[in-house]
């Protein structure tokens, strides 16, 4: 499906669960998602770490809503806990079967999103890694000097977030020395299509699953 | 083409002039090269003449399409792979998709960037990085390429390399204009030298500009000792990997108190080799800091002992000011930096009259000069120091060197220092270590 379009049934999915509990359409979602991943070749691995990652917070809300309560509710320590699984499931059937670049070319060209928007997000998120390197060097230069930073020293993020400005600018230098203009037309080379096939796809996908939302418990 | 004019230009950050009433002609279809001390505002005018910087007064007219290369080889992609920023800027000038593979095809051949065309970019080197910067601006046809000590971080091959690929340009009717401090490799290719000082632009008259080449010659002679002694690093079986195999398995001392220079070409894994050093990557085998094998070793103490001065020089900084920087190392420096000598150290680099000055808001080659001193401050016995010479003008590198030279001759550390600049750095290293084809070896030359 267009990636736009999976962000969207997405979005209206996660809405949808949020206002109305139901148990049915949670495992359903969760299922259909795990399914669609599977057919997608995603490693088993990568699967694993899935299943595993919310864990700790599905089963805090669970033990809270179930046990620790006045009122204690299986039904809703059920609902809200698989809730969280089917964020994480709908959420990673789309950041595990588009890139960061396809997603930002289709919604610049299918949701016609101003380019700024979703180059200056991309040019980000390819940040992000050094970003990571950044707080590990800066801990390692804080040693060096005699200054032990903690991770959750103030001074340890402070110079993380100068050296993010100071990239920041770079970046921007960098995306106008290659012919970036902020509102300029830019023309495709990769195109990502919008056919009719993804928007019955879409609705094929949404509509029954609203109907789950709206009619089970 | 009309050539590039500025006409009565002025610039400021903040309140501070950089650049004021400057006037020039850039010759179009020509190689220039523009040097200048350090900090005297070449990346200031390079960044107005490209259009990122607005003039604060006068006028510049533009010969077409203009485009950069900057210092930092790593901060100038958008995108995550070279082909999908090539893509990127091919769409930002609304190149149709019918010409976009024609494009590409005469780009990537030019630069020889094929293999790394869908690697991500974030795990190039700097010279690889370069080179596709290069490739980004050819894929885009500019009129004119302006470089900002594009070499930098490029190994001497590299550099021979980029050169020659310019020099083409300029052939086929480029406007190019260089800053850098290095002239080697310059020779057949350059037509005019520009000189930044006093806001002024002088051009270099052609008989003095042949002999500023011929006194860069010949200065390729360099012997150093084999002879082992102590160690103080002992690697046995050692291997690097970071994706591919950077370092076969391999048995070799580090010498104790001695300078080391370590060369080799760019993505050979010199950088790599230092991270694995303090701990920051871990390592295959064995690599032992004076009989202790290194992961048994706590960060927070081995890192007082041993110390790493970085590539950028931004890294290395924790505080804001000048003054906090100097401040911070002063609590705890070492028994050559007396209050005295300090003193005349920071008045000899120029760093008087800008205490109060953010550290980021320094030139590329005096946030070098500041970082070294900052780190040569220290107590550490081991020095780990990549690349201490970019950004530097000659003036700069002898006076840095002579720092090195004069604070170990004093406290006898030891010092590996990764550098492409051989010549200024051959007097005071003892060993040479060559890391190449996934080896180190000592040399003799």
């Amino acid at each position: 499906m267009n990636p736009s379009l999976k962000f969207i049934l997405i979005l209206i999915l996660s809405l949808a669960i949020s206002i109305k509990m139901s148990l049915t359409a949670n495992y359903t979602l969760i299922g259909l998602a795990l399914c669609y991943l599977v057919t997608k070749r995603i490693p088993s691995k990568r699967l694993l770490v899935l299943l595993l990652s919310p864990l700790p917070a599905a089963l805090t809300v669970f033990l809270t809503l179930n046990f620790f309560t006045d009122q204690p509710n299986t039904y809703v320590a059920l609902n809200l806990s698989s809730r969280i699984y089917v964020y994480v499931a709908l959420i990673a059937c789309l950041s595990l079967t588009t890139t960061a670049s396809t997603f930002a070319r289709s919604l610049e060209q299918n949701l016609h999103l101003p380019s700024k928007f979703a180059y200056g997000v991309l040019a980000a998120l390819n940040l992000l890694p050094q970003m990571r390197d950044n707080i590990l060097r800066i801990r390692a230069a804080g040693m060096m000097r005699g200054l032990y930073l903690s991770f959750w020293s103030p001074v340890l993020y402070f110079k993380a977030i100068l050296l993010a400005l100071n990239s920041a600018e770079n970046l921007a230098w960098a995306m106008q020395t290659h012919g970036f203009q902020e509102g300029a037309p830019r023309s495709t080379i990769i195109a990502v299509p919008l056919r009719r096939k993804d928007w019955i796809e879409f609705a094929s996908l949404l509509i029954p699953a609203l109907g789950l939302i709206v009619l089970f418990k | 083409m009309t050539p590039l004019t500025l006409t009565d230009l002025s610039f400021a950050y903040q309140t501070k002039p950089i650049i004021s009433h400057l006037s020039y002609h850039l010759p179009s279809g020509q190689l220039s090269l523009l040097v200048g001390p350090t900090g005297c505002g070449k990346s200031t005018l390079l960044k107005l003449m490209a259009g990122l910087l607005i003039p604060t007064a006068g006028k510049m007219n533009h010969p077409g399409m203009v485009s950069m290369m900057f210092q930092q080889a790593g901060e100038q992609f958008t995108m995550a792979t070279t082909r999908d920023e090539l893509i990127f800027a091919l769409e930002n000038l609304q190149v149709p998709a019918s010409d976009y593979p024609k494009r590409v095809a005469k780009a990537v051949a030019f630069t020889q960037i094929e293999p790394l065309l869908d690697q991500p970019i974030n795990t190039l080197s700097g010279g690889q990085k370069q080179r596709i910067a290069l490739s980004i601006l050819i894929a885009m046809d500019v009129d004119m390429l302006l470089l900002d000590e594009p070499f930098a971080s490029v190994d001497p091959e590299g550099r021979t390399f980029l050169i020659k690929k310019l020099g083409q340009l300029r052939d086929q009717g480029k406007t190019i204009l260089i800053s850098d401090h290095v002239l080697s490799g310059y020779e057949t290719v350059c037509d005019h030298l520009f000189r930044f000082s006093a806001n002024a632009l002088k051009e270099v008259d052609a008989a003095s500009l042949s002999a500023l080449f011929r006194a860069n010659q010949g200065l390729g002679q360099w012997s150093f000792t084999l002879t082992p002694t102590s160690s103080v690093f002992e690697l046995q079986e050692m291997t690097l990997t970071t994706g591919k195999q950077l370092l076969q398995p391999t048995q070799l001392a580090l010498y104790q108190g001695a300078i080391t220079l370590i060369t080799g070409p760019n993505g050979s894994g010199k950088t790599t080799l230092f991270k694995a050093l303090t701990k920051m990557l871990p390592y295959g085998g064995s690599l032992k800091y004076q009989q202790h094998e290194l992961t048994k070793l706590r960060s927070k103490t081995y890192l007082t002992q041993v110390a790493q001065i970085f590539q950028a020089s931004t890294d290395q900084f924790l505080r804001v000011t000048v003054a906090d920087e100097l401040a911070l190392s002063s609590s705890m420096r070492n028994a050559y930096f007396t209050p005295e000598r300090l003193n005349r150290v920071i008045h000899n680099l120029h760093f008087d009259d800008k205490l109060d000055q953010s550290v980021y808001t320094l030139s590329g080659g005096q946030q070098k000069q500041l970082q070294l001193l900052l780190m040569l401050m220290t107590q550490h016995q081991v020095l780990l120091i990549d690349e201490p010479l970019t950004g530097l003008d000659s003036q700069a590198v002898k006076q840095m060197v002579t720092l090195m030279q004069d604070v170990h001759a004093a406290l006898g550390q030891t010092m590996l220092i990764i550098s492409h600049q051989i010549a200024p750095l051959a007097p005071i290293c003892q060993y040479h270590l060559h890391f190449a084809n996934q080896q180190l070896n000592y040399q003799e030359h």
